[in-house]
């Protein structure tokens, strides 16, 4: 038992002294080692398959990584992409405006809003919206009840690639706008206070504080929804959309070289994925401005 | 300056302001003790309608804060016109609220142009910290980039919320004496502080509050040298 008021992590019978002069030696984790190791094997084997294994079939893989058609499709998935996500965000910033909104209405309105887009499953919606001629054979401006100033026919007005632009953004809306509120509320209130208290107009409030604030929170969550879009645009292949995925299918069709062409989706779908990781990564570090010391 | 008229405020069940009436004169600088929860923080709130009274009334330069006149009914003011009255009424927060996102010159600049957010700047001494981020800061040049912020819509009257209370003991100096500065330069103030030496020296008259309602007040040697009211002396004998 220790005596008070004295230390008596040196014993008797070792002198301080010693204890100074003694060598450290550090932990060792043997296990560590053991999983190193164990990965290693098999990531090896992994790579001398994918180098041995005539399945993988490279030869058609490069042949078609880089042809035309593949090119146009990727072109086609980053276009869907961009206008999803720009659209998307656009609406989703208008609907969580409403749903923090103080009118009770209002809030209802953008609370609707993001249940019903939430509960559809995103490949239903784009079937409703490649189909939609069946429900509304013309769409026209006019007075309610009243008369018709114009007039367009549906499938002339909503193409294929328009439903499924549509429909990607709704979708995405729905999303966003729960993701701009996480990061509204993630703000302090006493910004907006004292930005209250200074007399800076309401929309100016939104715009030059409470919204670069709160994008340190909305930025992680907004790059997995754009991520996920992008690869979710392979959905809109049910619609016969020129997409990557879409496309890989139908010339797999024809060739049936099925892993192949699987590759070629998978290492665009990679490369693309790694740009938009690392433009993450920049954006968010404009943001975290503030933060330096 | 200001008028403040019977003014009662709750929150839920929970009284916190029982009819304060108080008077500022332009030029004035009126400091305003009492225990923590008495309401002091609160009457401070509603003179730039941050909190909307119950009951009574709040003028500022003759004009009525939150709501306007018109034969003989009170029509409550939307957001954007009470917006436009609080430039007339600076407030200073205990915990400083800048906008972490942007420099200090930047802060300043949000309610003023740039070479006049500079003067204001140069003015609480942070001239040469004009891009230090406010965490680059200490909590006392935070204050100051708060003071320099509130002042820049060249406010009527400027609101200290316990100006000094999130500080480092060592930093209240630096703050107190900007405080300093703008009593002198003739500025209306008023500061909701402990700090009763400051009180002493720069208040032209100390308001006591207590339970929601002023149980006295008077110049400082009155209200702390020779108090009347017992819950006074009682405040004092704990704080000096």
């Amino acid at each position: 038992m220790p005596s008070s008021g004295t230390l008596t992590i040196v014993s008797s019978k070792d002198r301080s002294e010693d204890l100074v002069s003694s060598p450290v030696v550090a932990a060792r984790h043997p296990w560590r080692w053991v999983g190193v190791v164990a990965v290693l094997v098999l990531a090896a084997q992994f790579v001398h398959g994918l180098v041995t294994n005539p399945g993988w079939d490279w030869p058609t893989f490069a042949r078609y990584f880089t042809a035309q058609s593949i090119l146009t499709a990727v072109g086609t998935t980053i276009l869907l992409t961009v206008l999803g996500t720009v659209i998307g965000f656009a609406l989703g910033i208008v609907v969580a405006i409403l749903r923090m909104s103080r009118s009770p209405f209002l809030s209802a309105v953008g609370w609707t809003y993001i249940w019903a887009f939430r509960s559809i499953p995103l490949i239903v919606q784009l079937l409703f919206w490649f189909n939609i001629s069946y429900l509304y054979q013309r769409l026209s401006l006019g007075v309610p009840f009243g008369p018709e100033f114009v007039s367009f026919e549906t499938v002339e007005l909503i193409s294929p690639m328009g439903a499924a632009v549509l429909g990607l953004a709704l979708h995405q809306a729905a999303y966003a706008a729960e993701i701009v509120r996480s990061g509204v509320i993630s703000v302090d209130p006493g910004q907006l206070e004292a930005a209250a208290a200074l007399g800076i107009p309401k929309g100016r409030q939104f715009r030059r504080i409470v919204l670069p604030q709160a994008m340190r929170a909305i930025l992680p969550n907004a790059a997995n929804e754009v991520i996920s879009l992008f690869k979710g645009t392979s959905v809109v292949s049910v619609m016969a959309i020129g997409e990557l995925f879409y496309q890989v299918q139908v010339i797999y069709g024809r060739n049936a070289r099925v892993v192949a062409l699987l590759m070629v989706a998978t290492v665009w779908y990679i490369i693309l994925t790694t740009l938009l990781s690392v433009g993450q990564h920049y954006v968010e570090r404009y943001f975290a401005r503030g933060d330096r010391r | 300056m200001i008028e403040v008229l019977g003014v009662h405020k709750s929150f839920g069940t929970l009284e916190v302001l029982r009819g304060v009436s108080l008077e500022v004169e332009a030029g004035e600088v009126v400091v305003v003790l009492g225990p923590s929860g008495s309401g002091k923080s609160t009457l401070l709130r509603t003179i730039n309608h941050l909190e909307k009274v119950d009951r009574g009334f709040i003028a500022v330069d003759g004009e009525l804060i939150g709501y306007r006149r018109r034969g003989g009914k009170l029509y409550e003011l939307k957001e954007r016109d009470v917006l436009k009255q609080r430039r007339n009424i600076g407030f200073v927060f205990q915990n400083f609220n800048l906008f972490p996102h942007l420099t200090a010159l930047e802060n300043v600049a949000e309610v003023a142009d740039l070479a006049e957010a500079r003067r204001f700047l140069d003015r609480v001494g942070l001239a040469d910290k004009e891009n230090a981020y406010p965490r680059q800061l200490s909590g006392g040049q935070q204050q100051r980039v708060a003071i320099a912020r509130a002042l820049a819509t060249h406010p009527k009257v400027v609101l200290f919320d316990e100006p000094t209370s999130a500080l480092d003991p060592e930093l209240v100096g630096e703050v107190l004496d900007v405080l300093r500065d703008l009593a002198r330069s003739g500025t209306t103030m008023v500061v909701v502080t402990h700090e009763i030496g400051f009180a002493r020296e720069v208040a032209d008259r100390i308001v006591f509050i207590d339970q929601g309602a002023i149980v006295e007040e008077g110049t400082p040697g009155e209200v702390l040298d020779h108090p009347v009211h017992e819950r006074t002396r009682a405040f004092l004998s704990k704080v000096l």
